[in-house]
């Protein structure tokens, strides 16, 4: 129910939001191959943002400011970024199993990337993300034209096939192109990266993952009314006043934004945006004035602590991340594929 | 916030030379059609003749390839879709949904063409949809889970939902289908007693003659349009319909209805 929350309670929620957030950086930076003890995370932070003058051990330091935090705000950052993108696809398409991931959309996005960084295409002068975003828009693209032409059985698993045909075509074609282009050793990083892969974030990527995903919680949240408004279909939302172009549009474009600006960083990581919205439903409900914040909130939690599990899982190796999200969200996947049989 | 859209004239929606194509295929085409504050329209004609398609293009949901719809004396095309749902509200056939939704979450879709991303829920808000359930006598279901309830409680949440969004002319595609017929006439008489205009698609024709008037529509056309006795003359029947209609007299209150026989194809031509 939409009932207004006072700004104490607002305030409070914000709070527990921001400390929630905290305690995860904090344990995603402790916790690894090496531990850090949490007192030394917290003096490097200090050293960093305040120059307090604490006496550290260089590596430590090092460890904690350059690799472990930026990886961990670029997995949160990553998480939240998914969560809200499958929350848009699924409250648009009315499809409780759309996902960037399962849609093409992620699949589309490597091979943009892959495209400026193996291939060169537009001489320097097009960025890896930009790459991405122009493959996820294609793939997006092709994978709707392909569902709407091939009205089957049923409309809503339309897509999801769809889907899988556009994520086999890119990905086919991602392989080609690295196998056509890349050296052995080039390849061999883009494969792992291909599956989802933290190992290679900096600062640089924090400063643009934070902002993606600020701006997309920012939308959405704008938008929120509106996708409730989609609850009964478009028609149905245009009928309540929603310029259903417009705000299609937008956000579907705000979703491959965020997977693009994501796979640009991390590679593709499968089933955040599918796993995260439902969980969420359950907590708080199907009004998006709740789903949207607390999606993102639970979203960055989910990966933070997913990167932690593909650090410590196997001694002395780091498993890529999206092998994690994929051992937890198949198996949902699965589950609701099974409800959704019972409810039809 | 938009002021309501407002008229001195009585007609509140009006449509001219109205047509709607997919490709070359007409599926509705030179349909004019004016309506007074508070009637009650009602559309049939047989599967296939338009009467969805006429709906969705008064509503604005469809773009006409012909013609224009005029809401309040002004011209769809030039209102926001905002503008529209806080004057015009639409019931479709039968949508559906999987989200896990209580009645009253429903209910409160209703109120967002009046709010804004930075205008919030207010007082006004829960007194409208306090009373768009009263309207439709679901208060009592207010809590209870959208997947639990019948097809004419889902009906009357949909009518609820159209309500609260104070409309002045509602819109209805079939509400009746796929409702036994206890919820059927009980759907009709709560559609009847709203205070709003009402056009309606209807399948029964004995149920389209609680109606001011009806529009008769075949194969995309308008065919005949006025009081119910008028049109539906047994000649309309059978050209449109293709049955054997006759008007009976209710001996108990003398109410006229109808009473359909099926013609067979060979009927048909020799009555011609």
């Amino acid at each position: 129910m939409s009932r207004p929350i006072s700004r104490l309670g607002l305030l409070a929620r914000l709070i527990g939001s921001v400390t929630i957030l905290a305690i995860a950086v904090l344990a995603g930076i402790a916790i690894g191959e090496t531990a850090i003890e949490p007192s030394i995370v917290l003096q490097t932070l200090a050293n960093k943002l305040w120059t307090a003058g604490y006496g550290l051990d260089p590596i430590d330091e090092g460890i904690v400011w350059s690799y472990r935090l930026p990886r961990t705000l670029v997995a949160g950052a990553c998480g939240a970024g998914l969560a809200i993108c499958g929350l848009i696809l699924q409250a648009l398409l009315r499809n409780p199993l759309a996902e960037p991931y399962l849609l093409g959309i992620s699949a589309g996005a490597s091979t943009g990337a892959v495209l400026i960084a193996v291939i060169g295409v537009g001489g320097g002068l097009i960025s890896l993300p930009v790459g991405a975003f122009a493959g996820a828009v294609v793939a997006f693209g092709l994978v709707a034209i392909l569902a709407r032409t091939s009205r089957g059985a049923s409309a809503s698993s339309q897509i999801i096939l769809a889907g899988i045909a556009g994520s086999q075509l890119f990905n086919a074609l991602t392989a080609y192109l690295i196998t056509k282009s890349a050296s052995a050793e080039q390849a061999r990083g883009i494969m792992f990266w291909l599956l989802g892969n933290l190992s290679g974030v900096r600062w640089s990527s924090v400063w643009m993952a934070i902002p993606a995903v600020a701006i997309a919680l920012l939308v959405c949240f704008w938008y929120r009314r509106a996708l409730d408004a989609f609850t009964f279909g478009s028609d149905s939302a245009a009928s309540l006043g929603i310029p259903v172009r417009q705000t299609r549009t937008v956000l579907i474009a705000c979703a491959a934004f965020v997977t693009a600006i994501m796979v640009s960083i991390v590679g593709s990581i499968g089933f955040v945006g599918l796993v995260i919205p439902h969980a969420v439903r359950l907590l708080v409900g199907s009004r998006h004035t709740r789903l949207v914040p607390t999606s993102a909130l639970v979203g960055a939690l989910f990966l933070i602590s997913a990167d932690i599990l593909s650090r410590i899982l196997i001694k002395g190796q780091v498993l890529p991340i999206g092998v994690i999200t994929a051992l937890i969200g198949a198996p949902v996947f699965a589950l609701l594929l099974i409800r959704g049989a019972r409810v039809r | 916030m938009s002021d309501p859209l407002t008229t001195n004239s009585e007609i509140v929606l009006e449509c001219q030379a109205l047509g709607y194509a997919v490709r070359e295929t007409w599926l509705v085409r030179d349909i004019s059609l004016s309506i007074a504050r508070g009637e009650r329209i009602g559309i049939v004609g047989p599967n296939g003749s338009g009467k969805s398609t006429l709906l969705k293009l008064l509503a604005g949901i469809m773009k006409p390839r012909e013609g224009q719809v005029q809401l309040m004396g002004r011209a769809l095309q030039g209102l926001n879709r905002r503008e529209i749902a806080q004057t015009l509200a639409f019931v479709e056939q039968q949508a559906d949904t999987l989200d896990a939704i209580s009645v009253q979450d429903a209910v409160e879709l209703g109120r967002t063409p009046w709010l804004s991303p930075v205008q919030p829920w207010s007082e006004r808000d829960d007194e409208v949809v306090r009373h768009a359930l009263q309207d439709v006598a679901l208060a009592h279901l207010s809590t209870r889970a959208w997947k639990t309830l019948s097809g004419g409680e889902r009906q009357r949440v949909h009518i609820a939902r159209a309500l609260a969004q104070t409309p002045q002319v509602l819109l209805l595609d079939e509400p009746t289908n796929h409702l036994d017929i206890r919820q059927q006439l009980a759907l009709l008489k709560l559609v009847h007693g709203l205070p709003v205009t009402t056009v309606m698609a209807l399948h029964d024709l004995n149920q389209a003659l609680t109606c001011d008037r009806l529009a008769v529509m075949s194969s995309g056309r308008l065919v005949a349009l006025g009081p119910p006795h008028d049109v539906l003359t047994p000649q309309q029947l059978q050209n449109t319909f293709g049955v054997a209609g006759r008007w009976l007299i209710d001996p108990v209150d003398g109410a006229r209805m109808l009473r359909l026989e099926h013609l067979s194809e060979q009927e048909r031509e020799t009555h011609d």
